[in-house]
């Protein structure tokens, strides 16, 4: 295979979908265990990504970042500086962010209103 | 024998996520040369592809006719990802043999599923010496499903004798949550057989007997 000759082809054109001005929401349990996170140390950011993969196509990527170089939108949400990068802004407008408090499978839960379908944890969907 | 393979596509990858951006939506563990399939979610197959690790990037060897549906489910995927994409398969051939071919330059040697892979630029003399029908035969003797024939959209991999290809731990990627479900039940609803004759339904017609893929009893 001739890699000098494939890189002389055209890249293939990406349709990425339009990026939309997300609108989040987070529970009040939600608010609750990222304070208890956070504590009074603002300066950090939740991420709030998407990553291919996952059992139904798309994986949720939850993260407390201090600065992100992926280009994203910046939202104030209940005094949280929320990050949600412009690539998947499409797949996490209009979600609930919220809590559920249980042993097994506890944690941060995303309502997505764009999912169609996800999977038994609830971490990826489609 | 080398048979050439005139359904191969061949994508070109770049960038620092394509080794853990194609293990995330395919089956097998993708941490360097491999032959995986990547699903729907449904567990459908899109293609099956290998994936050959070169010093500047990575080539996936995928179906022609697969190869639109390949490209739309991975850039709808790529999500900002450090992965970038061109197709080669104008530039390049793809060639199929039984044994391991000895070191040319030129040309890329990968050892596949389908057995050993030469890749080489069109401008390369690589003469193949079997025909169509003698790599059909060798596929049902092998018991080995190929694209078109046994490979198809219809189908998850478990049905179409890809068993060897679909990793038991690497985690999650798309459609495991159907193959592990039907591994841990033992029910995969259809399954490859090879057959005495040429029965009608058959997937590959050999010269005394054929694959098919029939519902489990």
């Amino acid at each position: 295979m001739d890699c000098g000759t494939c890189e002389s082809a055209s890249p293939v054109v990406v349709n990425a979908p339009k990026e939309v001005d997300v609108s989040l929401t987070m529970t009040t349990k939600a608010v609750e265990m990222l304070s208890d996170a956070f504590g009074d140390d603002r300066s950090h950011a939740l991420l709030v990504g998407v990553l291919s993969g996952g059992c139904s196509g798309y994986m949720y990527d939850l993260q407390i970042v201090e600065s992100t170089e992926t280009p994203c939108q910046e939202l104030d949400i209940d005094g949280f500086k929320v990050l949600v990068p412009r690539a998947s802004s499409h797949l996490l407008d209009g979600i609930e962010i919220d809590y559920v408090d249980r042993l097994m499978g506890g944690g941060f839960k995303i309502n997505n209103p764009n999912a169609s379908a996800s999977c038994g944890c609830g971490e990826s969907f489609s | 024998m080398l048979v050439r393979d005139h359904s191969a596509s061949v994508l070109w990858c770049e960038g620092n996520d394509t080794l853990a951006f194609i293990n995330g939506l395919s089956t097998n563990l993708v941490d360097g040369p491999c032959t995986t399939v990547v699903l729907t979610p449904q567990a459908k197959i899109v293609d099956v592809v290998d994936v050959i690790c070169l010093p500047n990037g990575v080539a996936l060897v995928g179906s022609a006719a697969n190869r639109a549906s390949l490209l739309s489910h991975l850039s709808q995927r790529m999500l900002g990802r450090d992965v970038s994409l061109r197709d080669v398969s104008a530039l390049n051939q793809v060639l199929l043999c039984n044994v391991q071919p000895e070191p040319e330059p030129g040309v890329t040697v990968h050892k596949s599923f389908f057995g050993w892979m030469r890749i080489a630029p069109l401008a390369k003399s690589l003469e193949p010496n079997w025909e169509d029908d003698d790599w059909n035969e060798h596929r049902v003797m092998a018991m080995l499903p190929y694209h078109g024939h046994e490979i198809t959209g219809r189908h998850h991999p478990l049905a179409c004798g890809l068993e060897s290809l679909v990793h038991e731990q690497k985690g999650c990627y798309t459609g495991q949550e159907l193959m592990a479900r039907m591994r841990s039940r033992g029910r995969q609803g259809h399954r490859l057989v090879r057959l005495a004759g040429q029965p009608e339904g058959a997937t590959t017609i050999g010269r005394t007997h054929s694959l098919a893929i029939e519902r489990d009893s």
